[in-house]
């Protein structure tokens, strides 16, 4: 990942603290990928959030990859005191957050009114920049091969540097279209924050409250009273006026048993919902998270066997371009959606798709440097195929010293720590019984809300798992995640191969 | 398909094994996709390459990769079009051994085996 590139521009100098959800067990690849990405400082992980400090902006923001949203920070601060049974007390605790110090929220606004007019700056730059004229391709595409390359090498020798230009013109065309209509409201929303924020002029914002409330408060106020209770202190504050609809302005407040958070989400769109993946399969954030765990070089030639409709592949090749990508699967449909999302996103010159069995693989022994694959769960499975013909498998293609990466059903997982294939009994019961360390892995935080420091929480999650997760052939486990898919869990489990088959 | 990705693809009908390579390939719809150049990608390909099978599959190949290759910008613009731009959307392959066609359809190989001809 690119570190943060140093520019001239109008910059926070001190940095913005900022926040980020995520889900269940990405926590600490956020907290990892924010120090890389951002060079963030103060990270801290507390009961599902990841608060951090960066100068960066909202381009590099915009590149966060295991966050669900993200939040420029207000104010955290201690939980709200319900000890008493008023409920006007309580009220006019919540009414303190938002006059004890209006001068944080001025301010906070203001950086964020910064953040998106450095923003609008460097898209007209860009926009002057890249807009070449659409090249007309007058032929038909599909024509001898021959008479082409004539023609392409006096193409290539006109257009230069810039790859856009070199896609026909349907395929840009499709690819803009589905671009653009995000990227242009986005830009929308910015320019009217802009306006209406002007200094002189912060009357001019409208806002809406969103709230969510958890634990002890939750028990005297609804989220929506504690909205309306806000609202209408903020309407009293600042001037402002509510518009429920379309504001320029959203605070989004979450009160719980260990902290008041107050913030401003910095995108409308959460940063998981991805702008070039036109159909998901697996969640975006769970996907960038295999392809961080494995090792991608470049000139590596990476394969998953299972891609479904492409999406770790597609997560992977827009973070290490410099690949061979190959995705495999036996489903003509899922192929066509993989083949569809590719070429959304403009990375069919980079995925290669095959139709093929993952546990009959049409490639040599030791010939692909790294696999990541979802291994479907469970009751997609053709009749006959299971996780040890499947792992088998990957593990002869593998180059020695290659890494797997897999996410796994809690089933998956389970029949390779036993290592037999006698079925396991399935109930929600079964799956809990004996296995209190998992319940550990949920909550690396504790329940205090320490602060973590990001390498220790990492191995922390990760050797909970580890201790169940038992060799396999010459592939050896070297670390293992739980994580939440929602209503289901699953493990993220790499391997790596240490020698050769036959050995 | 590309040609570097033929380069890989090895038949696995029963009994075949290394003889299953290189697939023959026959195409009846091609298309040439501009790419961009990164010599550098390029040049880490070379060595995955198996020379016999890439002069099978398209003979405007030079006979074998020359010496100092990394740094020959012909060469690897080359080579970067033969395996990266050429692109066969319709056709078959062949297993040189078998002789059992797998059909390319958009450009997808389909290498799905009936459960007889898979190796147990």
């Amino acid at each position: 990942m690119a570190a943060v590139p140093t520019d001239s521009g109008s910059r926070p100098a001190a940095g913005a603290r900022f926040f980020c959800t995520a889900g269940r067990g990405l926590e600490p690849f956020l907290m990892r990928e924010v120090r890389a990405r951002l060079a963030a400082t103060q990270v801290e992980y507390i009961s599902g959030k990841v608060f951090f400090t960066t100068c960066s902006d909202l381009n590099m923001l915009k590149k966060l990859k295991s966050a669900e949203r993200l939040f420029l920070l207000i104010k955290k601060q201690f939980p709200l005191n319900v000890s008493s049974v008023s409920k006007g007390k309580i009220l006019s605790e919540i009414q303190r957050l938002i006059n004890d110090d209006p001068e944080s929220w001025l301010n906070a606004i203001s950086t964020w009114k910064n953040l998106l007019e450095l923003d609008a700056k460097k898209d007209k730059l860009f926009q002057r920049a890249a807009n070449p004229p659409k090249r007309k391709v007058e032929e038909n595409d599909i024509i001898n091969a021959k008479k082409l390359k004539t023609k392409q090498l006096q193409v290539l020798q006109e257009s230069g540097e810039c790859s856009l230009e070199k896609q026909t013109e349907e395929e840009t065309q499709e690819q803009g279209d589905f671009l653009t209509e995000r990227e242009k409201s986005q830009e929308a929303f910015q320019n009217d924050v802009v306006k209406a924020a002007d200094a002189k002029n912060q009357k001019n914002l409208t806002f809406r409250v969103s709230c969510r409330c958890s634990g002890a408060i939750a028990k005297t106020f609804t989220a929506q009273e504690v909205g309306r209770i806000t609202g209408i202190a903020l309407m009293k504050q600042f001037g402002w006026k509510a518009d429920l609809r379309n504001p320029n302005l959203e605070i989004f407040i979450h009160l719980n048993d260990i902290y008041s958070v107050v913030g401003i989400p910095v995108f409308r769109i959460p940063l998981a919902s991805r702008a070039y993946i036109k159909t998901a399969g697996l969640r975006s954030t769970i996907a960038w998270a295999l392809a961080s765990l494995a090792e991608i070089q470049a000139g590596a030639f990476v394969l998953d066997p299972m891609c479904g409709l492409g999406t770790i592949l597609l997560e992977a090749a827009k973070e290490w371009p410099d690949v061979y990508y190959v995705g495999a699967d036996v489903s003509d449909s899922q192929l066509l959606g993989a083949y569809d999302n590719l070429k959304a996103a403009g990375l069919k010159n980079k995925i290669e798709l095959l139709q093929v069995s993952v546990i009959d693989l049409p490639l040599p022994s030791e010939s692909v440097d790294v696999i990541i694959s979802d291994i479907p769960f469970g009751k997609k499975f053709k009749l006959g195929e299971d996780i040890k013909s499947i792992l088998q498998e990957m593990e002869r293609v593998l180059h020695v010293g290659g890494a797997i990466v897999l996410l796994l059903s809690e089933e998956h997982h389970r029949r390779l720590k036993d290592g037999d294939q006698s079925s396991i009994p399935l109930s929600s019961e079964g799956s809990h019984t004996g296995e209190p360390s998992i319940k550990k892995c949920l909550k690396p935080g504790g329940k205090t809300g320490t602060s973590e420091t990001v390498s220790s929480s990492f191995e922390a999650s990760s050797q909970e798992c580890l201790d169940k997760t038992p060799p396999f052939g010459s592939l050896v486990p070297v670390e293992c995640h739980k994580v939440s898919l929602g209503r289901t869990d699953a493990f993220i489990c790499k391997y790596r191969k240490l020698h050769s088959l036959g050995l | 398909m590309k040609l570097l990705t033929h380069n890989l693809l090895s038949s696995h009908v029963r009994g075949v094994g290394p003889r299953g390579f290189p697939l023959r390939l026959q195409a009846t719809e091609v298309r040439i996709n501009p790419v961009e150049f990164n010599p550098d990608f390029v040049a880490r390909m070379i060595p995955k390459v198996e020379w016999a099978a890439l002069l099978e599959a398209a003979d405007t190949v030079p006979k074998e990769p020359i010496e100092g290759y990394e740094h020959d910008e012909k060469f690897l613009r080359k080579m970067h079009h033969v395996l990266l731009e050429v692109d066969v959307l319709e056709g078959t392959l062949q297993c040189p051994e078998s002789g059992r066609l797998f059909p390319i359809s958009r450009g997808i190989p389909n290498m799905l085996l009936s459960d007889e001809e898979t190796e147990t």
